[in-house]
């Protein structure tokens, strides 16, 4: 709980030193013996990673710096090794998050079933958008990728409870039930108080695996946009795009077309 | 009209509690498998596999005696790892078998372990699926105590170690060399192949990675025989197969069904039709990477290879149905959103195109799209598939460019809808 955190990936805590009444500190002594095992039950010791980041989540609610560490520590791998694989999974949250996380599928079947509406009443309950914590600390809210539960749409999870067959009165008293304390889903360990969003700041929580998508059509007209990659092989690779990107090159740029096919071949 | 669906993996789903060793053990469970590791022995438990003509359920249809062939008699130690990964667009059958027949996947895996004698599985859990990472953890114990798992099994004197891993959300660990980077607690992007699975997988040992569905079928092949699977419908694709049926309409859900009965009588006969009032659009007949279907395609065999000559995909066998309420610039965009959110970003194409196109429906669903824009999208389609280190790139554009051709108007209605903006050009 006293434990002061710095930013995301840069931990405090040190394996040689233990200090009293630190709550990770403690923590690490307690799951020690259960990483131990985890790392055990694998011919490769970093093949525990990921359940041991789950392990550590389980109890402080998110991956902290120091969770990171102590799994560098326990694998003997370096602390960037341990960032870049948890930097890649969604379900590591990087921040701390509220009490619920309500993850509601945004995928196909769900979309095409009344999803849209589930979203907008949750946002609208909330008072939060994608990938945000409500004031209070109580729930995070994001809307997640097919959940495989197509059947039931629209379908949500709850602490990775499954929901089913959503209509904006079930999230009414669902709402109202974790707001009271009777939902039946046991709330996430909650150490540290939630900030906005979960999501490091390198991470615009748009892609889960370390994709960046650069390249932009809002802001790309042809060969002129330096971010442009796709339209790039397109010049390359289309003749009529080619000709059409050049006409409007010259027109913007007022420089006078090369002669041939613009060459690019 | 005689309902085409059939009973073998879903048997005793929702009337039997499956999870307890001894209600599966009284159906028959783990019956095959004592049988493989006490009589049959390791080549006959391989060869019903590869003369049941089982082709892969995850999506790749691969026949899966075929890959179990190509592991290297290289004396070094081999593994089996159960894809449990599902999440592919519209797909539910995996997450259904673990909740409700853990034990039969163990058997599976246990089957399938033995045939290519590896003494380590695994199993590799979708993060999402707490509830069946937990029922798996439970079936397991259970038959670590019955000795089913562990050293010795059965009395003999094959030893199996069985380790359920949860993965932590990332659509590409269910390809097979991401999961196996994900396995390793590496970030789960895809290796560059070859070298396959099969000679450098798991800790750079022979490793034979296999879906849920396909193992477990196994003990069903091992009890009945293999003619009994092959003789099933089409003989390049035979067998059962469940099929998760999803979208609009009357009773949603998994049915198991043989290969080869059309995707009218899916959808009909199993399905319950559409809702009253409505009339077909386009079925997805093999998960969110497949491409739509339309009404003339109606009477096809859903097998592996007629689905593919129509030019889409049995894929993981999930069907999205489509009735006249669609909006399919909404839907595309849903789909693409997902493959632009899941790209790994190791290739350009997949991680900029799938972003790209995203943007671009974005931008029309938005209001502001110009008409460009579709020429956009389909030039944009046509410089993904094929130039990627997985199968994800390949899967951005089938189902966007299969309703855009088809549904070019509702597409063209956004956009004549929109206030137009002048295009910018950044220099």
């Amino acid at each position: 709980m006293s434990v002061a955190h710095t930013e995301a990936g840069v931990a405090d805590w040190d394996p040689n030193v233990f200090r009293e009444g630190v709550y990770f500190d403690e923590l690490y002594l307690k799951l020690r013996a259960e990483c131990e095992e985890l790392i055990g039950m694998y011919e490769d010791s970093r093949s525990a990673l990921i359940p041991m980041a789950h392990l550590f989540q389980e109890h402080e609610g998110f991956t902290s710096p120091n969770a990171l560490a102590a799994i560098a520590h326990l694998l003997n791998l370096p602390l960037a090794v341990v960032e870049s694989t948890i930097s890649f999974y969604t379900l590591f949250y990087r921040k701390p998050v509220g009490k619920y996380m309500l993850q509601v599928c945004r995928n196909l079947s769900c979309i095409i079933n009344g999803a849209e509406e589930i979203m907008a009443h949750f946002r609208e309950q909330l008072g939060v958008g994608h990938l945000e914590t409500t004031a209070d600390g109580l729930f995070s809210y994001e809307e997640v990728e097919c959940l495989a539960a197509c059947d039931r749409a629209p379908c949500m999870q709850i602490n990775l409870r499954f929901r089913y067959d959503l209509t904006p009165a079930m999230v009414d008293d669902m709402l109202a039930a974790m707001r009271g304390g009777t939902f039946p889903v046991k709330p996430l360990a909650q150490t540290q108080a939630p900030g906005r969003t979960w999501k490091v700041e390198q991470d615009t929580g748009r892609k889960s695996a370390g994709g960046v998508g650069v390249s932009d059509p809002n802001n790309a007209g042809g060969v002129g946009d330096r971010s442009g990659v796709i339209m790039l092989d397109r010049v390359v690779n289309d003749p009529a795009f080619a000709a059409r990107s050049r006409e409007r090159l010259v027109r913007e740029s007022q420089l006078r077309p090369s002669s041939g096919d613009g060459g690019h071949h | 009209m005689a309902s085409p669906v059939v009973e073998i993996l879903t048997k005793g789903i929702g009337e039997l509690n499956l999870r307890d060793i001894d209600v599966y053990r009284s159906t028959g469970g783990y019956v095959q498998l004592e049988r493989a590791v006490k009589e049959l022995g390791q080549k006959a438990v391989a060869d019903e596999c590869t003369g049941s003509n089982l082709r892969g359920r995850g999506g790749a249809g691969f026949p899966t005696g075929r890959k179990w062939s190509f592991l290297p008699n290289n004396g070094r130690p081999r593994y089996i790892v159960c894809n449990c990964d599902e999440a592919e667009p519209g797909t539910f059958k995996d997450h259904m078998l673990l909740e409700q027949t853990p034990h039969q996947i163990i058997e599976g895996i246990l089957i399938a372990a033995y045939a290519i004698g590896c003494h380590h599985a695994f199993i590799y859990i979708r993060g999402e699926f707490q509830d069946g990472f937990e029922i798996m953890r439970d079936a397991a114990r259970q038959a670590r105590e019955a000795g089913i798992i562990g050293k010795g099994i059965f009395g003999s004197d094959y030893d199996l170690e069985f380790t359920i891993h949860r993965g932590a959300g990332a659509y590409i660990c269910g390809e097979e060399t991401g999961l196996l980077n994900s396995l390793e607690g590496k970030r789960g992007e895809p290796r560059l192949k070859p070298p396959f699975p099969a000679i450098k997988g798991l800790y750079g040992e022979p490793t034979v990675v296999n879906n849920v569905e396909t193992l477990a079928y196994l003990p069903h092949i091992l009890k009945h025989g293999a003619a009994w699977f092959a003789s099933v419908g089409p003989e390049r694709s035979p067998g059962y197969k469940v099929v998760s049926i999803s979208g609009h309409v009357k009773k949603p859900g998994n049915y198991e069904v043989p290969l080869g009965i059309t995707i009218r009588q899916l959808i009909d006969e199993c399905a319950g039709g559409l809702r009253d009032g409505r009339t077909f659009l386009g079925v997805q007949p093999g998960g969110g990477s497949s491409a739509c279907l339309f009404e003339e395609h109606l009477d096809l065999s859903y097998d592996f290879d007629t689905i593919a000559k129509a030019g889409s995909m049995l894929g993981s066998g999930a069907m999205v149905v489509f009735d006249d309420t669609t909006d399919f610039v909404k839907a595309s965009f849903a789909l693409i959103r997902f493959y632009a959110h899941e790209s790994c970003g190791q290739c350009t194409p997949c991680r900029e195109g799938g972003s790209w196109i995203e943007k671009t429906l974005a931008r029309i669903i938005d209001g502001r799209g110009v008409p460009s824009d579709i020429d956009v999208m389909k030039s944009a389609c046509h410089q993904i598939t094929g130039l990627n280190l997985c199968a994800l790139g390949d899967s951005i554009e089938p189902f966007l460019g299969s309703v855009l051709d088809r549904f070019e108007g509702q597409f063209r209605a956004y956009i004549e809808r929109a206030t137009p903006v002048p295009e910018r050009v950044a220099v």
